[in-house]
């Protein structure tokens, strides 16, 4: 709930382009359409993510309320994902396929009956346990154009910005040296050196070059 | 080469200049250093700010993580910096506006961590919420939710409103920080200071201070 307790934590993605004039409405549609489906042992995907409520990460009813803080939307990104030790599956599917063989009285599976039997086992497994679930909740200043998303890992950031541009169909911009530079906005001889800037190297070689400078200026 | 144009894709010309923001960090510390943990900006006058907590600097794999209340003043820090090593993230101490407030500024991505929120004390970093295998009891909306629902408004609109203004401040230090590190002054006057400071030598913050104050006024 890093959105509403706690220190914050967050990476910066600008939006671009202004919300429609029916935003209230289109959006809600949207967001609604996406809102999580939360992950069943017989499903085919093994990870799922789509839009909860901020601060309840299993309520999956959104309302205007829920969204709408003011002139910004806050939404959380769910994640759930299925997490079956390898060893215990590999132990599992061991037994299964010795059963499996002894009731048809062979001594080998098909590939094809191996892969079966690997999904099986594995939906069995899936029942005795639940998924793994993440949140992470993001607030977007409609009025700034800025998306506070508070994680900084690459992955949900990744799983964040799929899903935000499937709903709202905008682009989303990660906040970097370059994209504030831009922002700020460069004079001409500002933007030639930007171009061509290149890191600096500290240690005796960089203090040279400043005497280097220094002399030249002086000549 | 890092020479950018504008058909240079925009995810490529993002990661070339990602270590601008990790120059910032260096900026940061040697002037907070320099002129005893008080910066300013125009727009936000005097303030304080000094490397507080955690600092890591790294090249390639390699990185040095220093701890304590005070990580730039670490032999250690200074020699990183001579190995060619360049700080990555920093954590900051910040006296501002009529409170201290304490978040770490990542270089690559100029992203917050760990910012104290308004009106809070100083706390740790916190990980995002994992909320493991099982999910938590449903809350349930009553009509006794509506106070809780509009404190959490407030609450949301206040820190909000402080990530905003944080980020203001860091958004000036870095447009005088390009000011300086775009201009003449740079190889001049700005780079033979660091220099001398990340020797360990004295650095003569009058004479630098003159000179920062003549390239930031020359702006605009």
């Amino acid at each position: 709930m890093a959105l509403l307790r706690g220190s914050l934590t967050y990476a910066r993605f600008y939006v671009s382009g202004a919300p429609p004039d029916d935003f209230r409405e289109r959006y809600m549609r949207s967001i609604r359409a996406r809102i999580m489906r939360p992950l069943e042992p017989d499903d085919e995907d093994l990870e799922r993510s789509g839009w909860t409520q901020v601060g309840d990460p299993f309520g999956l009813e959104l309302g205007y309320d829920d969204v709408f803080y003011g002139e910004n939307i806050v939404l959380s990104v769910r994640t759930d994902r299925w997490q079956i030790p390898g060893p215990v599956l590999k132990r599992q599917l061991k037994e299964a396929e010795q059963a499996y063989l002894q009731k048809k009285g062979r001594e080998r599976l098909s590939r094809k009956e191996k892969a079966e039997l690997k999904l099986l086992v594995a939906k069995k497994l899936r029942r005795q346990t639940s998924p793994r679930t993440r949140a992470v909740d993001l607030a977007w200043s409609l009025e700034d154009g800025v998306v506070r998303f508070f994680s900084h890992a690459d992955k949900p950031a990744a799983v964040m910005t799929e899903l935000f541009v499937k709903t709202f169909g905008v682009k989303l911009v990660p906040e970097s040296p370059y994209t504030l530079a831009e922002r700020i906005g460069l004079d001409k001889a500002q933007a030639r050196a930007w171009r061509d800037l290149e890191p600096t190297m500290l240690g005796d070689g960089d203090a040279e070059r400043g005497e280097a400078a220094e002399e030249e200026e002086e000549s | 080469m890092s020479a950018t144009t504008e058909e240079t894709p925009l995810a490529t010309r993002i990661e070339l200049r990602r270590f601008v923001g990790r120059e910032l960090l260096l900026w940061l510390w040697f002037e907070s250093e320099i002129f005893e943990g008080t910066l300013w900006t125009k727009e936000h006058g005097s303030f304080g700010m000094w490397l507080e907590g955690r600092l890591v600097l790294d090249e390639a794999r390699e990185s040095t993580v220093i701890k304590g209340s005070a990580p730039g003043n670490h032999r250690e820090a200074k020699e990183a910096l001579l190995r060619g090593k360049t700080p990555n993230r920093a954590g900051l101490h910040l006296a501002w506006d009529g409170g201290d407030h304490a978040l770490t500024l990542r270089g690559d991505t100029l992203a917050f961590a760990g910012l104290t929120p308004p009106g809070k004390p100083l706390a740790e970093e916190e990980a995002p919420v994992d909320l493991g295998d099982r999910p938590p009891p449903r809350k349930k909306r009553k009509a006794d939710d509506v106070d809780e629902s509009d404190l959490e408004r407030e609450s949301f609109y206040e820190r909000m409103h402080h990530a905003r203004d944080i980020e203001g401040l860091f958004g000036a230090l870095y447009r005088d920080f390009l000011t300086l590190r775009l201009g003449p002054g740079w190889d001049k006057d700005v780079l033979p200071a660091i220099a001398t400071w990340v020797r360990g030598e004295d650095v003569d913050a009058g004479a630098y201070k003159k000179a920062r104050d003549r390239a930031l006024g020359r702006r605009g």
